[in-house]
Protein backbone atom coordinates (compact mmCIF):
# COMPACT_ATOMS: atom_id res chain seq x y z
CA UNK A 1 0.00 0.00 0.00
CA UNK A 2 1.46 3.35 -1.02
CA UNK A 3 -1.12 5.74 0.38
CA UNK A 4 -3.84 5.04 2.89
CA UNK A 5 -6.31 7.51 4.35
CA UNK A 6 -8.46 6.54 7.32
CA UNK A 7 -11.61 8.38 8.37
CA UNK A 8 -10.23 11.80 7.43
CA UNK A 9 -12.16 14.84 8.58
CA UNK A 10 -10.87 18.26 7.59
CA UNK A 11 -11.79 21.87 8.23
CA UNK A 12 -10.46 24.97 6.52
CA UNK A 13 -8.45 27.39 8.63
CA UNK A 14 -9.47 31.03 8.31
CA UNK A 15 -6.89 33.77 7.92
CA UNK A 16 -5.70 34.80 11.42
CA UNK A 17 -7.03 38.36 11.03
CA UNK A 18 -10.63 37.20 10.87
CA UNK A 19 -10.36 34.63 13.61
CA UNK A 20 -11.50 34.91 17.17
CA UNK A 21 -8.52 32.73 18.10
CA UNK A 22 -5.44 32.63 15.91
CA UNK A 23 -4.71 29.44 14.00
CA UNK A 24 -8.10 27.90 14.63
CA UNK A 25 -10.42 26.42 12.07
CA UNK A 26 -13.46 28.06 10.58
CA UNK A 27 -15.62 25.22 11.87
CA UNK A 28 -16.89 24.29 8.43
CA UNK A 29 -16.15 20.67 7.78
CA UNK A 30 -15.12 20.06 4.19
CA UNK A 31 -14.03 16.43 4.30
CA UNK A 32 -16.38 14.25 6.32
CA UNK A 33 -14.68 10.96 6.88
CA UNK A 34 -12.62 9.97 3.84
CA UNK A 35 -11.31 6.43 3.45
CA UNK A 36 -9.01 5.89 0.52
CA UNK A 37 -6.19 3.58 -0.59
CA UNK A 38 -3.87 3.53 -3.56
CA UNK A 39 -1.25 0.91 -4.35
CA UNK A 40 2.18 1.39 -5.91
CA UNK A 41 1.97 1.77 -9.67
CA UNK A 42 -1.81 2.13 -9.60
CA UNK A 43 -3.83 4.81 -11.37
CA UNK A 44 -7.06 5.94 -9.79
CA UNK A 45 -9.49 8.73 -10.51
CA UNK A 46 -11.52 10.96 -8.23
CA UNK A 47 -14.57 12.54 -9.75
CA UNK A 48 -17.05 14.92 -8.23
CA UNK A 49 -19.00 18.10 -8.79
CA UNK A 50 -17.71 21.54 -7.89
CA UNK A 51 -17.11 22.12 -4.17
CA UNK A 52 -17.37 18.45 -3.29
CA UNK A 53 -13.95 18.54 -1.55
CA UNK A 54 -11.67 17.02 -4.22
CA UNK A 55 -9.05 19.78 -4.17
CA UNK A 56 -9.20 19.96 -0.38
CA UNK A 57 -8.40 16.26 -0.25
CA UNK A 58 -5.43 16.74 -2.60
CA UNK A 59 -4.13 19.70 -0.61
CA UNK A 60 -4.58 17.86 2.69
CA UNK A 61 -2.71 14.81 1.41
CA UNK A 62 0.22 17.09 0.56
CA UNK A 63 -0.03 18.82 3.96
CA UNK A 64 -1.16 22.35 3.06
CA UNK A 65 -1.32 24.14 6.44
CA UNK A 66 -4.43 25.94 5.23
CA UNK A 67 -6.41 22.83 6.12
CA UNK A 68 -6.81 21.42 9.61
CA UNK A 69 -7.21 17.72 10.15
CA UNK A 70 -9.71 17.27 12.96
CA UNK A 71 -9.90 13.49 12.75
CA UNK A 72 -8.32 10.59 10.92
CA UNK A 73 -4.89 9.57 9.73
CA UNK A 74 -2.83 9.54 6.54
CA UNK A 75 -0.19 6.87 5.86
CA UNK A 76 2.40 6.93 3.08
CA UNK A 77 4.60 3.90 2.45
CA UNK A 78 3.40 2.54 5.78
CA UNK A 79 4.50 5.64 7.71
CA UNK A 80 2.02 7.98 9.36
CA UNK A 81 2.38 11.44 7.82
CA UNK A 82 -0.73 13.14 9.24
CA UNK A 83 1.33 15.82 11.00
CA UNK A 84 4.28 15.96 8.62
CA UNK A 85 4.98 19.37 6.97
CA UNK A 86 4.46 19.53 3.19
CA UNK A 87 8.15 19.67 2.25
CA UNK A 88 8.82 16.40 4.09
CA UNK A 89 5.91 14.72 2.32
CA UNK A 90 7.42 15.83 -1.00
CA UNK A 91 10.77 14.38 0.05
CA UNK A 92 9.02 11.07 0.72
CA UNK A 93 7.78 11.04 -2.88
CA UNK A 94 4.44 12.85 -3.04
CA UNK A 95 3.69 15.52 -5.63
CA UNK A 96 0.68 17.61 -6.54
CA UNK A 97 -0.03 19.36 -9.81
CA UNK A 98 -2.18 22.35 -8.85
CA UNK A 99 -5.41 23.29 -10.52
CA UNK A 100 -4.75 27.02 -10.08
CA UNK A 101 -1.14 27.57 -9.11
CA UNK A 102 -0.16 31.00 -7.77
CA UNK A 103 2.38 33.15 -9.59
CA UNK A 104 5.76 33.76 -8.01
CA UNK A 105 6.92 37.18 -9.16
CA UNK A 106 10.56 37.63 -10.04
CA UNK A 107 11.29 33.89 -9.99
CA UNK A 108 11.81 32.30 -13.36
CA UNK A 109 10.46 28.85 -14.07
CA UNK A 110 13.91 27.39 -14.75
CA UNK A 111 15.11 28.78 -11.39
CA UNK A 112 12.29 27.02 -9.58
CA UNK A 113 12.97 23.81 -11.48
CA UNK A 114 16.62 23.97 -10.49
CA UNK A 115 15.61 24.42 -6.86
CA UNK A 116 13.12 21.60 -6.71
CA UNK A 117 14.71 19.05 -8.98
CA UNK A 118 16.12 16.09 -7.11
CA UNK A 119 19.19 16.30 -9.28
CA UNK A 120 19.84 19.89 -8.37
CA UNK A 121 23.31 19.13 -7.02
CA UNK A 122 24.55 19.02 -10.57
CA UNK A 123 23.05 21.92 -12.46
CA UNK A 124 24.27 20.96 -15.88
CA UNK A 125 23.04 17.41 -15.49
CA UNK A 126 19.76 18.79 -14.24
CA UNK A 127 19.41 20.97 -17.31
CA UNK A 128 20.38 18.13 -19.60
CA UNK A 129 17.75 16.01 -17.95
CA UNK A 130 15.10 18.67 -18.26
CA UNK A 131 15.85 19.71 -21.79
CA UNK A 132 14.36 16.68 -23.53
CA UNK A 133 11.37 16.84 -21.22
CA UNK A 134 10.74 20.46 -22.18
CA UNK A 135 10.77 19.44 -25.79
CA UNK A 136 8.38 16.57 -25.17
CA UNK A 137 6.05 18.94 -23.36
CA UNK A 138 6.47 21.48 -26.12
CA UNK A 139 7.73 23.96 -23.56
CA UNK A 140 10.15 26.31 -25.23
CA UNK A 141 13.02 28.09 -23.54
CA UNK A 142 10.79 31.14 -23.62
CA UNK A 143 8.43 29.74 -20.96
CA UNK A 144 11.33 28.61 -18.77
CA UNK A 145 12.63 32.19 -18.84
CA UNK A 146 9.31 33.62 -17.70
CA UNK A 147 8.27 34.25 -14.11
CA UNK A 148 6.51 31.26 -12.56
CA UNK A 149 2.85 31.22 -13.62
CA UNK A 150 2.79 34.98 -14.21
CA UNK A 151 0.53 35.68 -17.19
CA UNK A 152 0.72 31.99 -18.20
CA UNK A 153 -2.21 30.79 -20.28
CA UNK A 154 -4.29 27.92 -18.90
CA UNK A 155 -2.39 25.44 -21.07
CA UNK A 156 1.01 26.86 -20.08
CA UNK A 157 0.13 26.50 -16.41
CA UNK A 158 -0.74 22.83 -16.89
CA UNK A 159 2.50 22.20 -18.77
CA UNK A 160 4.49 24.00 -16.12
CA UNK A 161 2.86 21.96 -13.35
CA UNK A 162 3.49 18.75 -15.23
CA UNK A 163 7.13 19.64 -15.74
CA UNK A 164 7.51 20.49 -12.06
CA UNK A 165 5.97 17.31 -10.69
CA UNK A 166 8.02 15.14 -13.03
CA UNK A 167 11.15 17.01 -11.89
CA UNK A 168 10.37 15.99 -8.31
CA UNK A 169 10.91 12.34 -9.25
CA UNK A 170 7.83 11.27 -7.26
CA UNK A 171 6.26 7.96 -6.19
CA UNK A 172 2.75 9.38 -6.20
CA UNK A 173 1.38 12.24 -8.25
CA UNK A 174 -1.99 13.86 -7.70
CA UNK A 175 -3.24 15.78 -10.72
CA UNK A 176 -5.87 18.32 -9.74
CA UNK A 177 -7.97 19.04 -12.82
CA UNK A 178 -5.08 18.63 -15.24
CA UNK A 179 -7.66 18.29 -18.03
CA UNK A 180 -9.47 21.57 -17.44
CA UNK A 181 -8.72 24.37 -19.87
CA UNK A 182 -6.95 22.14 -22.39
CA UNK A 183 -8.10 21.51 -25.92
CA UNK A 184 -8.49 17.89 -26.96
CA UNK A 185 -5.23 17.73 -28.90
CA UNK A 186 -3.18 19.14 -26.05
CA UNK A 187 -5.06 16.99 -23.53
CA UNK A 188 -4.11 13.88 -25.52
CA UNK A 189 -0.51 15.03 -25.52
CA UNK A 190 -0.53 15.64 -21.74
CA UNK A 191 -2.08 12.22 -21.20
CA UNK A 192 0.62 10.59 -23.34
CA UNK A 193 3.33 12.29 -21.31
CA UNK A 194 1.75 11.24 -18.02
CA UNK A 195 1.56 7.68 -19.31
CA UNK A 196 5.11 7.56 -20.62
CA UNK A 197 6.86 9.51 -17.87
CA UNK A 198 4.87 8.29 -14.88
CA UNK A 199 2.43 5.43 -15.38
CA UNK A 200 4.81 3.28 -17.45
CA UNK A 201 7.44 3.85 -14.75
CA UNK A 202 5.06 2.45 -12.12
CA UNK A 203 4.38 5.80 -10.48
CA UNK A 204 1.02 5.93 -8.74
CA UNK A 205 -1.43 8.50 -10.06
CA UNK A 206 -4.56 10.04 -8.62
CA UNK A 207 -6.47 11.94 -11.28
CA UNK A 208 -8.85 14.49 -9.86
CA UNK A 209 -11.24 15.59 -12.52
CA UNK A 210 -14.52 17.36 -12.87
CA UNK A 211 -15.28 16.43 -16.44
CA UNK A 212 -13.57 13.04 -16.60
CA UNK A 213 -12.34 13.68 -20.15
CA UNK A 214 -8.81 12.53 -19.37
CA UNK A 215 -9.93 9.12 -18.06
CA UNK A 216 -10.38 7.58 -21.51
CA UNK A 217 -6.70 8.27 -22.19
CA UNK A 218 -5.33 6.98 -18.90
CA UNK A 219 -7.85 4.27 -17.98
CA UNK A 220 -7.82 4.33 -14.18
CA UNK A 221 -8.11 1.05 -12.31
CA UNK A 222 -10.58 2.51 -9.84
CA UNK A 223 -12.79 5.55 -10.17
CA UNK A 224 -13.92 7.20 -6.95
CA UNK A 225 -16.88 9.52 -6.73
CA UNK A 226 -16.89 12.30 -4.18
CA UNK A 227 -19.98 14.14 -3.06
CA UNK A 228 -20.28 16.62 -0.21
CA UNK A 229 -16.98 15.69 1.39
CA UNK A 230 -17.40 11.92 1.18
CA UNK A 231 -16.27 9.25 -1.24
CA UNK A 232 -19.58 7.64 -1.95
CA UNK A 233 -18.66 5.26 -4.72
CA UNK A 234 -15.70 3.26 -6.01
CA UNK A 235 -16.11 1.73 -9.43
CA UNK A 236 -13.73 -0.36 -11.53
CA UNK A 237 -15.27 0.58 -14.86
CA UNK A 238 -14.60 4.27 -15.45
CA UNK A 239 -16.67 4.15 -18.66
CA UNK A 240 -19.72 3.19 -16.66
CA UNK A 241 -19.15 6.12 -14.30
CA UNK A 242 -18.75 8.56 -17.16
CA UNK A 243 -21.92 7.23 -18.83
CA UNK A 244 -23.97 7.60 -15.67
CA UNK A 245 -22.67 11.07 -14.93
CA UNK A 246 -23.24 12.20 -18.47
CA UNK A 247 -26.78 10.90 -18.48
CA UNK A 248 -27.98 11.58 -14.93
CA UNK A 249 -25.40 13.84 -13.27
CA UNK A 250 -23.68 13.19 -9.95
CA UNK A 251 -26.95 12.89 -7.99
CA UNK A 252 -27.48 9.46 -9.50
CA UNK A 253 -24.23 8.30 -7.88
CA UNK A 254 -25.77 8.67 -4.44
CA UNK A 255 -28.04 5.78 -5.24
CA UNK A 256 -25.40 3.66 -6.90
CA UNK A 257 -23.88 0.79 -4.93
CA UNK A 258 -20.08 0.39 -5.06
CA UNK A 259 -18.87 -2.53 -7.14
CA UNK A 260 -15.41 -2.84 -5.56
CA UNK B 1 24.50 33.87 7.32
CA UNK B 2 26.29 37.23 7.64
CA UNK B 3 29.65 35.51 8.22
CA UNK B 4 29.16 33.47 5.10
CA UNK B 5 28.17 36.54 3.16
CA UNK B 6 31.21 38.53 4.28
CA UNK B 7 33.49 35.62 3.28
CA UNK B 8 31.73 35.53 -0.01
CA UNK B 9 32.15 39.26 -0.42
CA UNK B 10 35.88 38.90 0.28
CA UNK B 11 36.23 36.27 -2.41
CA UNK B 12 34.30 38.33 -4.91
CA UNK B 13 36.28 41.37 -3.87
CA UNK B 14 39.66 39.69 -4.56
CA UNK B 15 38.46 38.51 -7.93
CA UNK B 16 37.16 41.90 -8.94
CA UNK B 17 40.21 43.82 -7.78
CA UNK B 18 42.15 42.36 -10.66
CA UNK B 19 40.11 44.45 -13.09
CA UNK B 20 39.26 47.46 -10.96
CA UNK B 21 39.89 50.98 -12.28
CA UNK B 22 39.89 52.65 -8.89
CA UNK B 23 40.47 50.71 -5.70
CA UNK B 24 40.54 52.27 -2.27
CA UNK B 25 40.84 50.30 0.96
CA UNK B 26 40.29 52.28 4.15
CA UNK B 27 42.04 55.60 3.37
CA UNK B 28 44.63 54.26 0.95
CA UNK B 29 44.33 54.23 -2.81
CA UNK B 30 45.57 50.75 -3.66
CA UNK B 31 45.26 50.79 -7.39
CA UNK B 32 44.35 53.01 -10.29
CA UNK B 33 44.07 51.47 -13.71
CA UNK B 34 43.94 54.20 -16.33
CA UNK B 35 42.02 53.78 -19.54
CA UNK B 36 42.52 55.74 -22.74
CA UNK B 37 40.27 58.77 -22.81
CA UNK B 38 39.52 58.57 -19.08
CA UNK B 39 41.21 60.41 -16.26
CA UNK B 40 41.08 58.64 -12.93
CA UNK B 41 42.54 60.33 -9.90
CA UNK B 42 42.06 60.44 -6.14
CA UNK B 43 39.74 63.40 -5.50
CA UNK B 44 42.34 65.47 -3.55
CA UNK B 45 44.66 65.34 -6.60
CA UNK B 46 41.83 66.36 -8.94
CA UNK B 47 41.09 69.30 -6.66
CA UNK B 48 44.72 70.39 -6.99
CA UNK B 49 45.10 69.72 -10.71
CA UNK B 50 41.76 70.97 -12.10
CA UNK B 51 40.46 74.21 -10.68
CA UNK B 52 37.09 73.74 -12.34
CA UNK B 53 36.38 70.69 -10.15
CA UNK B 54 36.07 73.00 -7.15
CA UNK B 55 32.57 74.01 -8.20
CA UNK B 56 31.52 70.37 -7.83
CA UNK B 57 33.34 69.41 -4.66
CA UNK B 58 31.62 71.01 -1.70
CA UNK B 59 34.93 71.38 0.15
CA UNK B 60 38.51 70.24 -0.36
CA UNK B 61 38.24 66.47 -0.51
CA UNK B 62 40.26 64.23 1.81
CA UNK B 63 39.61 61.06 -0.11
CA UNK B 64 37.45 59.56 -2.83
CA UNK B 65 37.67 59.16 -6.56
CA UNK B 66 37.52 61.48 -9.55
CA UNK B 67 36.64 59.89 -12.87
CA UNK B 68 36.46 62.10 -15.94
CA UNK B 69 35.36 60.25 -19.05
CA UNK B 70 36.30 62.17 -22.19
CA UNK B 71 36.16 59.44 -24.83
CA UNK B 72 33.94 56.47 -25.50
CA UNK B 73 34.88 53.38 -23.45
CA UNK B 74 33.34 50.16 -24.66
CA UNK B 75 33.67 48.11 -21.49
CA UNK B 76 32.37 48.73 -17.98
CA UNK B 77 34.51 50.84 -15.67
CA UNK B 78 34.79 49.71 -12.09
CA UNK B 79 35.33 51.66 -8.89
CA UNK B 80 35.65 49.90 -5.55
CA UNK B 81 35.90 51.31 -2.04
CA UNK B 82 36.30 48.99 0.93
CA UNK B 83 36.88 49.11 4.63
CA UNK B 84 39.15 46.56 6.27
CA UNK B 85 40.15 48.12 9.60
CA UNK B 86 38.12 48.34 12.77
CA UNK B 87 36.44 51.64 13.73
CA UNK B 88 37.59 53.40 10.58
CA UNK B 89 35.69 56.42 9.25
CA UNK B 90 35.71 57.10 5.55
CA UNK B 91 34.69 60.56 4.32
CA UNK B 92 34.62 60.21 0.56
CA UNK B 93 33.98 62.83 -2.04
CA UNK B 94 33.51 61.28 -5.44
CA UNK B 95 33.07 63.03 -8.75
CA UNK B 96 32.17 61.37 -12.03
CA UNK B 97 31.88 63.38 -15.21
CA UNK B 98 30.76 61.99 -18.53
CA UNK B 99 31.33 64.18 -21.54
CA UNK B 100 28.85 64.73 -24.38
CA UNK B 101 27.57 61.89 -26.57
CA UNK B 102 29.27 59.07 -24.63
CA UNK B 103 27.60 55.80 -23.58
CA UNK B 104 29.22 54.53 -20.43
CA UNK B 105 28.80 51.59 -18.09
CA UNK B 106 30.03 51.79 -14.53
CA UNK B 107 30.06 49.44 -11.63
CA UNK B 108 30.60 50.84 -8.15
CA UNK B 109 31.12 48.58 -5.18
CA UNK B 110 31.39 49.65 -1.56
CA UNK B 111 31.86 47.00 1.08
CA UNK B 112 33.28 45.82 4.38
CA UNK B 113 35.91 43.11 4.11
CA UNK B 114 35.17 41.75 7.58
CA UNK B 115 32.07 41.19 9.59
CA UNK B 116 32.55 43.20 12.78
CA UNK B 117 34.52 46.27 11.77
CA UNK B 118 32.15 48.86 13.19
CA UNK B 119 33.26 51.15 10.39
CA UNK B 120 31.69 54.34 9.13
CA UNK B 121 31.40 54.94 5.39
CA UNK B 122 30.21 58.37 4.33
CA UNK B 123 30.21 59.25 0.66
CA UNK B 124 29.32 62.49 -1.07
CA UNK B 125 29.05 61.84 -4.78
CA UNK B 126 28.29 63.97 -7.81
CA UNK B 127 27.64 62.45 -11.17
CA UNK B 128 27.41 64.77 -14.17
CA UNK B 129 25.99 63.48 -17.42
CA UNK B 130 26.61 65.97 -20.19
CA UNK B 131 24.40 66.49 -23.24
CA UNK B 132 23.32 63.30 -25.06
CA UNK B 133 25.42 61.05 -22.86
CA UNK B 134 24.17 57.93 -21.15
CA UNK B 135 25.24 56.03 -18.07
CA UNK B 136 24.34 52.59 -16.85
CA UNK B 137 25.46 52.54 -13.24
CA UNK B 138 25.29 49.46 -11.06
CA UNK B 139 25.99 50.44 -7.46
CA UNK B 140 26.37 47.56 -5.01
CA UNK B 141 26.80 47.68 -1.24
CA UNK B 142 27.72 44.80 1.06
CA UNK B 143 28.29 45.58 4.73
CA UNK B 144 28.92 44.01 8.08
CA UNK B 145 26.29 44.12 10.76
CA UNK B 146 27.97 46.84 12.87
CA UNK B 147 28.81 49.38 10.18
CA UNK B 148 27.23 52.77 9.64
CA UNK B 149 26.78 53.79 6.02
CA UNK B 150 25.66 57.15 4.65
CA UNK B 151 25.86 57.60 0.87
CA UNK B 152 24.71 60.92 -0.46
CA UNK B 153 24.66 61.08 -4.26
CA UNK B 154 23.54 63.76 -6.65
CA UNK B 155 22.99 63.13 -10.33
CA UNK B 156 22.85 66.01 -12.78
CA UNK B 157 21.45 65.03 -16.15
CA UNK B 158 21.98 67.59 -18.88
CA UNK B 159 19.97 67.88 -22.10
CA UNK B 160 18.85 64.53 -23.56
CA UNK B 161 21.10 62.47 -21.33
CA UNK B 162 20.02 59.10 -19.98
CA UNK B 163 20.65 57.38 -16.68
CA UNK B 164 19.96 53.79 -15.70
CA UNK B 165 20.90 53.56 -12.03
CA UNK B 166 20.56 50.55 -9.76
CA UNK B 167 21.52 50.77 -6.13
CA UNK B 168 21.46 47.40 -4.43
CA UNK B 169 22.42 46.69 -0.86
CA UNK B 170 22.79 42.96 -0.43
CA UNK B 171 23.76 42.95 3.24
CA UNK B 172 22.73 45.98 5.18
CA UNK B 173 24.76 47.61 7.94
CA UNK B 174 23.57 48.55 11.42
CA UNK B 175 22.52 51.99 10.18
CA UNK B 176 21.95 53.01 6.60
CA UNK B 177 21.07 56.49 5.47
CA UNK B 178 20.78 57.02 1.72
CA UNK B 179 20.15 60.39 0.13
CA UNK B 180 19.89 60.57 -3.62
CA UNK B 181 18.97 63.47 -5.85
CA UNK B 182 18.28 63.36 -9.57
CA UNK B 183 18.15 66.65 -11.40
CA UNK B 184 16.92 66.37 -14.99
CA UNK B 185 17.20 69.04 -17.67
CA UNK B 186 15.48 69.17 -21.08
CA UNK B 187 14.67 65.77 -22.54
CA UNK B 188 16.77 63.90 -19.97
CA UNK B 189 15.50 60.60 -18.62
CA UNK B 190 16.32 58.31 -15.74
CA UNK B 191 15.34 54.84 -14.62
CA UNK B 192 16.25 54.34 -10.97
CA UNK B 193 16.05 51.19 -8.89
CA UNK B 194 16.80 51.18 -5.18
CA UNK B 195 16.82 47.68 -3.74
CA UNK B 196 17.50 46.94 -0.08
CA UNK B 197 17.29 43.58 1.63
CA UNK B 198 17.38 44.77 5.23
CA UNK B 199 18.17 42.32 7.97
CA UNK B 200 18.92 43.26 11.57
CA UNK B 201 19.19 46.86 10.49
CA UNK B 202 18.51 49.29 13.32
CA UNK B 203 17.75 52.20 11.05
CA UNK B 204 17.29 52.47 7.32
CA UNK B 205 16.46 55.94 6.04
CA UNK B 206 16.07 56.37 2.32
CA UNK B 207 15.38 59.72 0.80
CA UNK B 208 15.29 60.12 -2.94
CA UNK B 209 14.22 63.17 -4.87
CA UNK B 210 13.63 63.39 -8.60
CA UNK B 211 13.47 66.93 -9.98
CA UNK B 212 12.01 67.19 -13.46
CA UNK B 213 13.39 70.61 -14.14
CA UNK B 214 12.92 71.15 -17.84
CA UNK B 215 10.52 70.23 -20.62
CA UNK B 216 10.49 66.63 -21.79
CA UNK B 217 12.31 65.25 -18.75
CA UNK B 218 11.08 61.88 -17.55
CA UNK B 219 11.99 59.55 -14.74
CA UNK B 220 10.94 56.47 -12.82
CA UNK B 221 12.02 55.52 -9.33
CA UNK B 222 11.42 51.98 -8.14
CA UNK B 223 11.93 51.04 -4.54
CA UNK B 224 12.03 47.43 -3.38
CA UNK B 225 12.53 47.03 0.35
CA UNK B 226 12.51 43.92 2.49
CA UNK B 227 12.35 44.18 6.27
CA UNK B 228 13.48 41.17 8.24
CA UNK B 229 14.93 40.44 11.65
CA UNK B 230 13.76 43.56 13.43
CA UNK B 231 14.66 46.07 10.71
CA UNK B 232 13.23 49.56 10.90
CA UNK B 233 12.86 51.23 7.50
CA UNK B 234 11.69 54.68 6.50
CA UNK B 235 11.67 55.54 2.81
CA UNK B 236 10.61 58.92 1.43
CA UNK B 237 10.50 59.30 -2.33
CA UNK B 238 9.63 62.56 -3.97
CA UNK B 239 9.06 63.77 -7.49
CA UNK B 240 9.05 67.49 -8.19
CA UNK B 241 7.78 68.42 -11.64
CA UNK B 242 8.77 71.95 -12.56
CA UNK B 243 8.02 71.69 -16.27
CA UNK B 244 6.06 69.72 -18.84
CA UNK B 245 7.44 66.33 -17.91
CA UNK B 246 6.45 62.93 -16.61
CA UNK B 247 7.50 60.89 -13.64
CA UNK B 248 6.47 57.82 -11.72
CA UNK B 249 7.20 56.38 -8.29
CA UNK B 250 6.82 52.66 -7.66
CA UNK B 251 7.47 51.88 -3.99
CA UNK B 252 7.04 48.37 -2.60
CA UNK B 253 7.88 46.84 0.72
CA UNK B 254 7.78 43.29 2.03
CA UNK B 255 7.71 42.58 5.74
CA UNK B 256 9.05 39.21 6.71
CA UNK B 257 8.94 39.21 10.50
CA UNK B 258 6.66 40.64 13.15
CA UNK B 259 9.20 43.03 14.66
CA UNK B 260 10.26 44.80 11.47
CA UNK B 261 8.66 48.02 10.37
CA UNK B 262 8.51 49.76 7.00
CA UNK B 263 7.16 53.22 6.30
CA UNK B 264 6.83 54.23 2.66
CA UNK B 265 6.13 57.88 1.94
CA UNK B 266 5.72 58.72 -1.73
CA UNK B 267 5.31 62.42 -2.42
CA UNK B 268 4.41 64.23 -5.62
CA UNK B 269 4.86 67.92 -6.09
CA UNK B 270 3.64 69.42 -9.35
CA UNK B 271 4.49 72.96 -10.37
CA UNK B 272 3.43 72.74 -13.99
CA UNK B 273 -0.06 71.97 -15.24
CA UNK B 274 1.27 70.02 -18.21
CA UNK B 275 3.33 67.65 -16.08
CA UNK B 276 2.11 64.13 -15.40
CA UNK B 277 3.37 62.47 -12.28
CA UNK B 278 2.01 59.37 -10.58
CA UNK B 279 2.86 57.00 -7.80
CA UNK B 280 2.01 53.55 -6.51
CA UNK B 281 2.97 52.12 -3.17
CA UNK B 282 2.30 48.82 -1.47
CA UNK B 283 3.41 47.05 1.67
CA UNK B 284 2.66 43.48 2.54
CA UNK B 285 3.78 40.22 3.98
CA UNK B 286 4.87 37.03 2.24
CA UNK B 287 1.82 35.47 0.59
CA UNK B 288 0.66 32.31 2.37
CA UNK B 289 -0.53 30.89 -0.93
CA UNK B 290 2.88 31.30 -2.56
CA UNK B 291 4.65 30.02 0.53
CA UNK B 292 2.52 26.87 0.74
CA UNK B 293 2.86 26.28 -3.00
CA UNK B 294 6.65 26.31 -2.76
CA UNK B 295 6.59 24.10 0.34
CA UNK B 296 4.50 21.64 -1.64
CA UNK B 297 7.36 21.69 -4.15
CA UNK B 298 9.70 20.44 -1.44
CA UNK B 299 11.23 23.72 -0.25
CA UNK B 300 11.47 24.33 3.49
CA UNK B 301 9.66 27.37 4.84
CA UNK B 302 12.95 29.27 5.03
CA UNK B 303 13.98 28.33 1.50
CA UNK B 304 10.56 29.29 0.19
CA UNK B 305 10.65 32.70 1.93
CA UNK B 306 14.13 33.37 0.56
CA UNK B 307 13.02 32.50 -2.95
CA UNK B 308 9.98 34.78 -2.68
CA UNK B 309 12.17 37.61 -1.34
CA UNK B 310 14.73 37.16 -4.11
CA UNK B 311 11.91 37.30 -6.63
CA UNK B 312 10.48 40.41 -4.99
CA UNK B 313 13.86 42.16 -5.09
CA UNK B 314 14.43 41.26 -8.70
CA UNK B 315 13.52 44.38 -10.63
CA UNK B 316 12.91 43.77 -14.27
CA UNK B 317 15.34 45.30 -16.70
CA UNK B 318 14.44 46.92 -19.98
CA UNK B 319 10.78 47.23 -19.22
CA UNK B 320 8.98 50.51 -19.33
CA UNK B 321 7.22 50.82 -16.03
CA UNK B 322 5.27 53.96 -16.62
CA UNK B 323 1.62 53.26 -15.94
CA UNK B 324 -0.43 52.96 -19.16
CA UNK B 325 -1.71 56.52 -18.78
CA UNK B 326 1.85 57.85 -19.01
CA UNK B 327 3.29 55.39 -21.49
Amino acid sequence: MLLEIKDLKVQERQPPASLPTEGGASGKEILKGINFKINSGETQALLGPNASGKSTLAQTILGNPKYKIVKGKIFFQGKEITKLPPEKRVKLGMALAFQSPPSIKGVKLFQLLEKISKNKSVDSRCQQRQQPLNEKLNIGANLLEREVNLDFSGGEKKMSELLQVISLDPELVIFDEIDSGLDLKRLEKVAKIIKKELIDKKISILLITHSGVILKFLKPKITNIMLEGKIICKEKDYRKVLRVIKRYGYEKCKKCKPST
Amino acid sequence: MVMKSVKNANRVHKKLCASVNYLQIDHRVKNIFQVEGVIILPSPKAWERYNWTRKYFEKKPKEGYFIWIKKQVNFPLFACVSISLKNITQELQNLLIIEKNLNIKLRGTCNALKKNLSGIHRAQGKIILKENSSLKYNHIHTWGEKDIVEPNYQFFLEKNSKLDYTYRTLFTPKKLKINTLFNLLKGASCNVKIVANCSQTETVMIKDVLILKEKGASGIIKLRLVGRKNSQILACSQIIAESESRGHLDCRGLLVDKKSKIALIPELLCKNKLAQITHEASLGKVSEEELNYLRMRGLTEKEAINLIINGFLEVKENKSSFPPSLS
